[in-house]
């Protein structure tokens, strides 16, 4: 008997799972959506973008519905339970992804109009595949359980990090050359900023996929330096006392 | 002693009794067998008869057991040649078959996904009764277009099941809208400067300033010319479409480049772009119709020109070997969009339909190179980044026999 409802507790964490991966291809479609439709100055593909993220809305909270009442309902430990929470946390980290789509749609109405600088275009872009890029691997490292593309991600999100420092540059020579203007200038910035963000949760992913498999997160050893620190002055206290 | 013999005797006529009872049984459930195996013994047949009756039909059974199998191998292969995905499952919507397509879209991740919960939903649909299509539009890289139909597979009145299928129609769309764009445009390039024309000669007719008849009458000329450049361009494509390769020589790579080079030079000077030509070996050579590779070169720089930045460089390079030339172009200036790369070579394709109409193209030129390409065996392809540049590769095979070669070394 228990063991029957073991299997089956065990097929609904593979369902959650790949409830999971279905949220990650929504997401993770909805970077390539927002580039397009800020590339090409198509506001029906924006509003589209944004009336869709409903879609995403439901499935994260119908995942979250799901995750309660089984940690209600079976109580799970140690794999079980890592794995449970790991999908409250990607679930959290995929949607934030699919909310910065969203805010990139958001600004393809606000700087409607403004012609943009190839050069900017060209950065955007590349924004574009990496953010795409390093959520694909995140989900990827999330599904396959692989500890060295998912321990890599965060040395590949610099590559996103640099591409937003040429994206500002750019922005200020096309401020100077093309006369582009603050508002747009502003905005492109910030958009810049959500693609960044997006590579940040792809990285977020691969630290909860370590976790998961491992039970290590990279926040213990700066947890661990705190502690130690916390230590050290609780000691360096009580030698004082000692001395006064 | 009497007791006994009686005894004896007893025992017999039970054990007796108990034979004919038993072989009365098994006979009993040999016709029954038989007749669940589909037999009609006859009442008079004996126990042997039966057995080799019911040993008949099993073989029977057993045969068509296989060839049920075999059909039913042969419906999976049927399904799994075909080039669309198909789904099957039961009357509950569990899977019961589908074919190699349709297994991209289990267990899948990524895009498929997305294809996946569709035709999960919709197969669950249509175990209720429900017929259902849907075009799912993935953007990916590389974007894709899938059409997935869902219906429900009824015996009279009784759910059997249900059968969805997944067709990829992703080239299908990309050729209706080359199609689509070709006729707009090729209308659309033809219109404007014809109804400038127009417009300019009815203004003409009743001017008599002077100065403003030569002002229009100069426009007039430039439309005119426009649409002779058009009309020139569309017959040399037509040319370099219909006839293939004509006139086949051997031809030094440093002449052609040398040629195109040339022609381009005083428009490059117009514009400020300097042109470089790397260094390559002069006994670079290969066989091919000299005025069409001079085009193609021709029609690479005059792009390069037309999208590069007053200062900027362009640089022409060429490597190859006895088997094959590359040509390169190259340029430093506002470069293409990821989404139009594809589609640079149609005619009269434009990646921004105003900012190359001020250039004065003719949305002809890259589709003239592409025929070269093609009708001299190489191809041509393209790399390039918004704000950067782009860089044309044109590659092509020699087409040099053996002694041809030595005779070049």
């Amino acid at each position: 008997m228990s063991d029957a409802i073991r299997r089956q507790f065990h097929a609904q964490l593979v369902e959650v799972k790949s409830e999971i991966v279905h949220l990650g291809a929504l997401a993770m479609e909805t970077i390539p959506r927002a580039t397009a439709a800020l590339l090409n100055g198509d506001l029906k593909a924006a509003q589209s973008l944004i009336d869709d993220d409903d879609i995403i809305d439901v499935k994260s909270i119908a995942i979250e519905d799901a995750c309660m009442r089984l940690f209600a309902l079976q109580q799970p430990m140690a794999g079980d339970l890592r794995s449970l929470m790991t999908a409250i946390k990607l679930n959290w980290d995929i949607e934030r992804s699919a909310d910065l789509s969203v805010n990139i749609g958001k600004a393809v109405r606000r700087i409607y109009g403004v012609e943009l600088p190839p050069s900017v275009r060209g950065v955007v872009e590349q924004m574009s595949a990496e953010a795409y890029r390093l959520t694909r691997l995140a989900i990827d490292a999330y599904m396959d359980l692989d500890l060295s593309i998912a321990a890599a991600l965060d040395d590949m999100d610099d590559r996103l990090d640099s591409l937003q420092a040429d994206l500002m540059r750019t922005i200020f020579d096309a401020h100077e050359t093309h006369g582009l203007g603050l508002q747009p200038a502003v905005q492109l910035a910030l958009i810049g900023r959500y693609y960044e963000r997006i590579g940040d949760h792809a990285v977020n992913i691969g630290e909860r996929t370590q976790y998961l498999v491992t039970g290590w997160l990279p926040e213990h050893t700066g947890a661990a330096r705190a502690d130690a620190r916390a230590r050290h002055a609780a000691d360096a206290q009580a030698d004082g006392a000692t001395w006064s | 002693m009497e007791l006994i013999l009686i005894a004896i005797v007893a025992l017999a006529a039970v054990l007796a009794f108990a034979c004919v009872l038993a072989r009365t049984r098994v006979k009993n459930r040999l016709i029954s067998l038989a007749a669940a195996l589909g037999e009609e013994p006859p009442g008079s047949a004996s126990v042997s008869d039966l057995l080799s009756l019911v040993e008949r039909s099993a073989e029977r059974v057993r045969r068509h057991d296989s060839e049920v199998e075999r059909q039913q191998q042969r419906f999976a292969l049927a399904l799994s040649a075909m080039t669309q995905g198909a789904v099957l499952c039961d009357e509950f919507g569990s899977t019961v078959m589908h074919n190699a397509f349709a297994r991209t879209f289990t267990e899948a991740r990524h895009g498929n996904a997305i294809v996946r919960a569709a035709i999960d939903d919709m197969l669950g649909r249509a175990c209720n009764g429900e017929h259902d299509q849907r075009e799912i539009e993935l953007f990916g890289p590389p974007p894709r277009l899938l059409f997935v139909t869902a219906q429900p597979l009824l015996d009279g009145d009784e759910h059997l099941g249900a059968l969805a299928t997944v067709d990829d129609i992703t080239d299908q769309q990309r050729i209706e809208s080359i199609r689509r764009d070709f006729v707009a445009n090729i209308s659309h390039e033809l219109r404007t400067p014809i109804g400038a024309v127009a417009l300019l000669a009815e203004t003409l007719v009743d001017e008599v300033d002077p100065l403003v008849v030569r002002r229009l009458s100069i426009r007039l000329r430039d439309e005119s010319f426009r649409v002779s450049h058009m009309i020139d361009d569309l017959l040399a494509l037509s040319q370099i479409e219909g006839d293939g390769v004509t006139e086949s020589e051997r031809i030094r790579v440093a002449h052609l480049v040398g040629e195109a080079v040339d022609r381009i030079r005083p428009a490059a000077e117009q514009a400020g772009v300097s042109i470089k030509v790397a260094d390559f070996s002069e006994g670079l050579a290969l066989r091919g119709d000299r005025r069409q590779l001079v085009s193609a070169l021709f029609n690479l720089l005059e792009n390069a020109v037309k999208y590069s930045d007053a200062g900027s460089i362009i640089e022409i390079r060429a490597a190859g070997d006895d088997d094959e030339v590359s040509m390169v172009v190259q340029d430093h200036g506002i470069g293409i969009p990821a989404k139009d790369l594809d589609r640079i070579f149609e005619r009269f394709y434009r990646v921004d339909q105003a900012r190359s109409r001020e250039t004065g193209g003719t949305g002809l030129g890259l589709s003239i190179v592409r025929h070269v390409a093609r009708n001299h065996g190489g191809s041509i392809t393209v790399s390039s980044r918004e704000g950067e540049g782009s860089t044309f590769m044109l590659m092509l095979p020699t087409g040099l026999e053996a002694p041809a070669r030595a005779e070049v070394k």
